[in-house]
C-alpha cells in the first residue's frame, strides 16, 4: 500500500472515530438528565409560605420544605444578646466552613434580625436536634445558654444553629434561601438572590 | 454482474417498495373522513413557533374552555414558560384561583358539577389534538349551526349530536345550514349555460352561513381565533413538539456525517480484498 | 503500571478464554467477502435490541403499572421527566423498526436459503426470536393502557377464548380479572420487562453461537469452507474486524438517519407506530370506531379476520407463524440462493412478498366485501408458498452454482 493511501486511511479513521465519539455525550444526555428531579418532584418541592407574626417570642416551630424539617425560631432580645456568651464554645461562629447565603447580615443568620431559619437536619448523621431554650444547667452541658441538642449522638448547636466544638456534628446547620414579605416568610425562594 | 448494474437493480427495488408504500398510504387516506357530515376536515397547519398565536390561544382556552375542560397533564408554570409569558402577568390575568402555584397541574375548575349539566363529564383536553387530530378540532369548533331540536339549540356537522353547547356563539354569531344555487360545470370545466346565456344552477344544501351582524367577530376574525385555540391545543398535546423538531435536524445531520465518513472508510478498506 | 495491568490481564486470561473468544467470534471471525445489503439487517437488529433494552430500563423507572396511573405515567414521562420524551419515542420507534429490520432479515433468509443445511438451527432459533418478539411487542403495547392497548389486548386475549373447553377459563386466568385491569397490566409488565427480555437475550445468544459454528452465508449460496488457505481460513472470507464492522457502521449510520427522522419528526408514524386512539385512556365501556393492530401484526390479523370461525382463524394465524419453523425441510432445492433457483421459486417468492404486504395493508383498514375476498386470496398464496415449496423447488431447473465467491 502506498503512503498516500495510508495517510488517507489514518485521517479517515481519525475523523470517523472523532465524529463517533463526539456523539456519545449527546446520546448519554437524555439518560443522565432523566434522573434529575422531574417537574412533579419540583412542584412538590416548591417554596413554602407561612405567616410568622403569630409566633411567640422564644418559640420554635418546624415546617417541612422538600419533605425536610426546617426550624424557625423567633428570638427575644435577651436571647440575641446571649448569643455572645456561647462564642467560645462554637466551632465555626462565622459560618466559614459552609455556604452561608446571608453571611454577616444579622446575628440570627437569616434575613430578619428577629427570626432564624435553618435546616432541622443535624449535619452529623441526619437526626433532628431538639430545642432547649432555657438558660440552665443541662445533663449534657452545665453552662447551657439555650440552643439545640441532638438526642442521637449528643451534638449541640446554639439558638441560631451554629455547631459547638467537640461534638460529632462537623458543621453549622444550613440556612435555606428565604425571604420575608412583611410577616410572610417564604422558604425555598429569594427573589433578591 | 457489475456493481453498477447491481446498484441499478437495488435502486429499482427500493423504488418499487416506496411506490407500494405510497399506494397503500394513498388508498388509506381516501377513506371516509372523521369529520362526518362536514365532509373532509379543513386542513390545519400548526405553527408552534408563532408564540403570539399560542398566547392568544391559551387566553381563549382559559376564558372559554377551562371552566369545564381541564388540562390535567399540563402544569401552569410550564405553559407560562413555553409561551414566554412572564409568570406575574400570566398568573395575574389567566389564573383565577390565587392558591395555585406554578408547578400545579391544570386539573380544571369544576368537573364534578358539570356532569349533571351536560349529561356527560366534559373530557380532559390535554391530549385531544393527539387522539382527535388538529384538523378535526379546527373543523369541529367552526361547524356549529342552529338546530332548535337540540337541547342547546345548536348541533354540529362534525360531531352530530354533540353534548357541548356553542360557547363561542356570541363571538361567531348565529350560524345556519343553508341551501345555495351552485353553477353546474360542463365536462370541459366551463359553466353550463341555458339558451339565453345564464348559467344553469342546481340547489345544494348543507352549507354553513353566519347571519350577518349577530356575532362580535367577523368570519376571518373568528377563524383566526379558532386557529390560535387549535394551535394551543396542539402545543399542549405535546409541549416538546417544537423543540423535538429542532433537535431532530441536528441528529439527522449528525448521522448523515457519520454515514458519509464511515462509508468512505469502508470503501478504503474494501480495496484490500478487491 | 502497564506491567501490572498486563500481568492481571494474563492472570485472568489463563482462567477465562478472553483472547480466544474475542478472536474466534469477533476480531478474526471469517465472514464471506462478498455480501450485499441484505446481510446487514442482522447487525441492525442487534443494535435495535440494545436500544430497546437500555431505553426500556429507563422507562421502567418513571412508569407506573397500576390501572389508575399507567396512562398518566406515560404523560408524566412525556412532560415532567427531563428528556423522558426522547427515551419513550426511542422505545416506540425502536419497537417498530425492530420488526421492520427483523422482517427484512427473515426475507433475506427466504431469498438466499439461509435455513438450508447445516443452518437449520440458526433458522429455528431465529424463528423463536421472532415469536418471542411478537409476544414482547404485544405485552409492551398494553402497558400505556390507552384505548388501543385495551381493545387490542381484548381482541388478542379473546383468541384464547376460542380454544375449545378451556377457552373461557383460560381467558379469565390470563387477565386475572373480569376485564383487562391493573392486575392484567402489572403481570404483562413483569413479563415484558423481565421474563421475555431474558428469553430474547438467551435466544439471540444461541442464534449467534449456532451461526458462528456453521458460518455465515452469502447471496451466491457458495460454501466458502470448500476452499481454505494454508491456515485453514476460507479463501473467500475476510476477518470480521475491520471489514464487517465497517460495513455495519455504514448500515448503522443509514439506520440512524431513518431512526431519527421517524423519532423526531414522525414519532406516531402516521398512526401506524403509535395509534391515535392510544392517546385516550382505556375505557372498557367505549370501543373506538376502528380497531387496527400495530402494523407489524397486521398481516396475521388479516388472516384471523379472513376466517369466519374464531377457532379456525386462530389456527390459521398460529400456523402462519409456525410454518416458518419447518421451512428448512420444505425446501428441496439443490441450491440455496434465489439467484440460482428456477423460475418457479422466483415467481413464488414474489407472490409471497406481494401477498404479505397486501395482508399487512388489509389489516390496517376496515373490512369490505372486496377486501375480505382479497384477504382470503392472499392467505391462500401465503400458505401455498410454503406448502408447495417441496414440489416447485424439487422439479424446477436450477442454474449451476460457481465454485468460488
Amino acid at each position: 500500500m502506498q503512503d498516500k493511501d495510508k495517510t488517507r486511511r489514518k485521517v479517515l479513521i481519525g475523523l470517523t472515530s472523532a465524529v463517533g465519539i463526539s456523539g456519545l455525550p449527546f446520546a448519554a444526555t437524555p439518560f443522565i438528565a432523566a434522573w434529575n428531579p422531574s417537574a412533579k418532584a419540583k412542584a412538590a418541592g416548591a417554596p413554602v409560605k407561612l405567616d410568622v407574626s403569630k409566633m411567640m417570642y422564644g418559640q420554635q416551630i418546624q415546617v417541612a420544605w422538600r419533605k425536610q424539617p426546617v426550624f424557625i425560631v423567633r428570638h427575644t432580645k435577651e436571647s440575641i444578646a446571649n448569643l455572645k456568651l456561647n462564642l467560645p464554645k462554637l466551632a465555626d461562629p462565622n459560618s466559614d466552613e459552609i455556604i452561608e447565603p446571608y453571611k454577616g447580615m444579622n446575628p440570627s443568620r437569616s434575613k430578619s434580625p428577629e427570626y432564624s431559619v435553618f435546616s432541622g437536619v443535624c449535619s452529623h448523621l441526619g437526626c433532628a436536634p431538639k430545642y432547649y431554650p432555657e438558660v440552665e444547667p443541662k445533663p449534657w452541658d452545665a453552662t447551657w445558654n439555650g440552643g439545640f441538642f441532638c438526642p442521637c449522638h449528643g451534638s449541640m448547636f446554639d439558638i441560631v444553629g451554629r455547631v459547638f466544638k467537640g461534638v460529632p456534628a462537623p458543621t453549622n446547620l444550613t440556612v435555606p434561601p428565604h425571604m420575608f414579605e412583611g410577616t410572610i416568610l417564604t422558604i425555598g425562594e429569594d427573589k433578591e438572590l | 454482474m457489475t456493481s453498477l448494474q447491481s446498484t441499478k437493480i437495488n435502486i429499482l427495488r427500493t423504488f418499487y417498495v416506496l411506490a407500494a408504500l405510497f399506494c397503500i398510504n394513498f388508498v388509506y387516506s381516501a377513506e371516509g373522513g372523521p369529520c362526518k357530515d362536514y365532509g373532509e376536515c379543513d386542513e390545519f397547519k400548526y405553527s408552534l413557533n408563532d408564540i403570539e398565536s399560542l398566547q392568544r390561544g391559551v387566553s381563549t382556552y382559559i376564558n372559554y374552555c377551562y371552566g369545564c375542560h381541564s388540562l390535567q397533564y399540563s402544569r401552569w408554570g410550564r405553559v407560562a414558560e413555553d409561551l414566554q409569558i412572564p409568570e406575574e402577568i400570566f398568573f395575574e390575568n389567566l389564573v383565577f384561583d390565587k392558591s395555585i402555584k406554578p408547578g400545579d397541574l391544570m386539573i380544571g375548575a369544576m368537573p364534578k358539577d358539570s356532569e349533571n349539566w351536560f349529561g356527560v363529564t366534559p373530557p380532559d383536553l390535554t391530549l385531544v389534538s393527539r387522539y382527535k387530530g388538529d384538523d378535526w378540532i379546527y373543523s369541529y369548533l367552526r361547524a356549529y349551526y342552529e338546530d332548535s331540536s337540540k337541547q342547546y339549540g345548536v348541533n354540529n356537522l362534525v360531531y352530530p349530536g354533540t353534548a357541548m353547547p356553542n360557547v363561542l356563539l356570541s363571538l361567531q354569531g348565529n350560524q345556519r345550514l343553508v341551501c345555495k344555487n351552485i353553477p353546474i360545470l360542463a365536462k370541459n370545466g366551463g359553466q353550463k349555460r341555458d339558451q339565453s346565456g345564464n348559467p344553469i344552477t342546481k340547489e345544494k344544501c348543507g352549507f354553513l352561513e353566519v347571519e350577518e351582524g349577530t356575532g362580535k367577530l367577523s368570519k376571518e376574525e373568528f377563524d383566526s381565533l379558532i386557529y390560535d385555540l387549535t394551535n394551543f391545543l396542539v402545543y399542549v398535546g405535546e409541549p416538546i413538539k417544537a423543540t423535538r423538531e429542532r433537535i431532530g435536524w441536528y441528529v439527522v445531520f449528525y448521522f448523515l456525517i457519520f454515514t458519509a465518513l464511515s462509508s468512505l472508510l469502508y470503501r478504503e478498506y474494501h480495496k484490500d480484498y478487491n | 503500571m502497564f506491567g501490572i495491568a498486563s500481568k492481571l490481564f494474563s492472570w485472568v486470561n489463563d482462567r477465562l478464554p478472553i483472547v480466544n473468544t474475542f478472536e474466534r467470534h469477533l476480531s478474526k471471525h471469517p465472514v464471506p467477502s462478498k455480501v450485499n445489503f441484505w446481510y446487514l439487517f442482522g447487525a441492525l437488529a442487534a443494535v435495535t435490541l440494545i436500544i430497546q433494552i437500555v431505553t426500556g430500563i429507563w422507562l421502567i423507572m418513571p412508569y407506573s403499572n397500576t390501572e389508575e396511573q399507567a396512562f398518566s405515567s406515560i404523560e408524566y414521562i412525556m412532560r415532567d421527566v427531563d428528556y423522558g420524551w426522547v427515551i419513550r419515542y426511542m422505545h416506540t420507534t425502536g419497537a417498530s423498526l425492530f420488526f421492520a429490520v427483523v422482517y427484512l432479515h427473515m426475507f433475506r433468509g427466504l431469498l438466499y436459503g439461509s435455513y438450508q443445511k447445516p443452518k437449520e438451527l440458526v433458522w429455528i432459533f431465529g424463528c423463536t426470536i421472532y415469536l418471542a418478539m411478537m409476544a414482547e411487542g404485544f405485552l409492551g403495547y398494553v402497558l400505556p393502557y390507552g384505548q388501543m392497548s385495551y381493545w387490542g389486548a381484548q381482541v388478542i386475549i379473546s383468541l384464547f377464548g376460542a380454544i375449545p373447553y378451556i377457552g373461557e377459563s383460560l381467558e379469565l386466568w390470563v387477565r386475572g380479572d373480569y376485564y383487562i385491569s391493573g392486575i392484567t397490566v402489572s403481570r404483562f409488565f413483569a413479563l415484558h420487562v423481565v421474563a421475555l427480555p431474558l428469553i430474547l437475550i438467551a435466544l439471540v445468544f444461541l442464534h449467534l453461537v449456532a451461526l458462528h459454528e456453521v458460518g455465515a452465508g452469502n447471496p451466491e449460496g457458495v460454501d466458502i469452507e470448500e476452499h481454505l488457505d494454508d491456515d485453514g481460513v476460507p479463501l473467500d472470507s475476510v476477518p470480521f474486524f475491520p471489514y464487517k464492522v465497517l460495513n455495519a457502521m455504514v448500515a448503522i449510520g443509514v439506520f440512524g438517519v431513518v431512526f431519527s427522522i421517524i423519532m423526531f419528526f414522525f414519532p406516531e408514524g402516521g398512526g401506524y407506530f403509535i395509534e391515535m386512539a392510544n392517546f385516550e385512556k382505556a375505557n372498557p365501556l367505549v370501543t373506538p370506531d376502528h380497531i387496527a393492530p400495530v402494523w407489524y401484526y397486521a398481516p396475521f390479523y388479516t388472516m384471523l379476520r379472513a376466517i369466519p370461525d374464531p377457532l379456525g382463524g386462530l389456527i390459521v394465524m398460529a400456523s402462519a407463524v409456525a410454518i416458518f419453523f419447518i421451512v428448512p425441510w420444505l425446501d428441496r432445492s439443490k441450491v440455496a440462493s434465489i439467484r440460482y433457483k428456477g423460475i418457479y421459486s422466483k415467481i413464488a417468492i414474489t407472490l409471497f412478498g406481494v401477498s404479505f404486504l397486501t395482508l399487512g395493508y388489509l389489516g390496517t383498514v376496515g373490512v369490505t366485501e372486496v377486501r375480505k375476498t382479497m384477504s382470503v386470496i392472499c392467505t391462500v398464496i401465503y400458505f401455498a408458498y410454503f406448502l408447495l415449496m417441496p414440489i416447485y423447488t424439487k422439479y424446477e431447473k436450477t442454474k449451476e452454482v460457481p465454485e468460488r465467491l
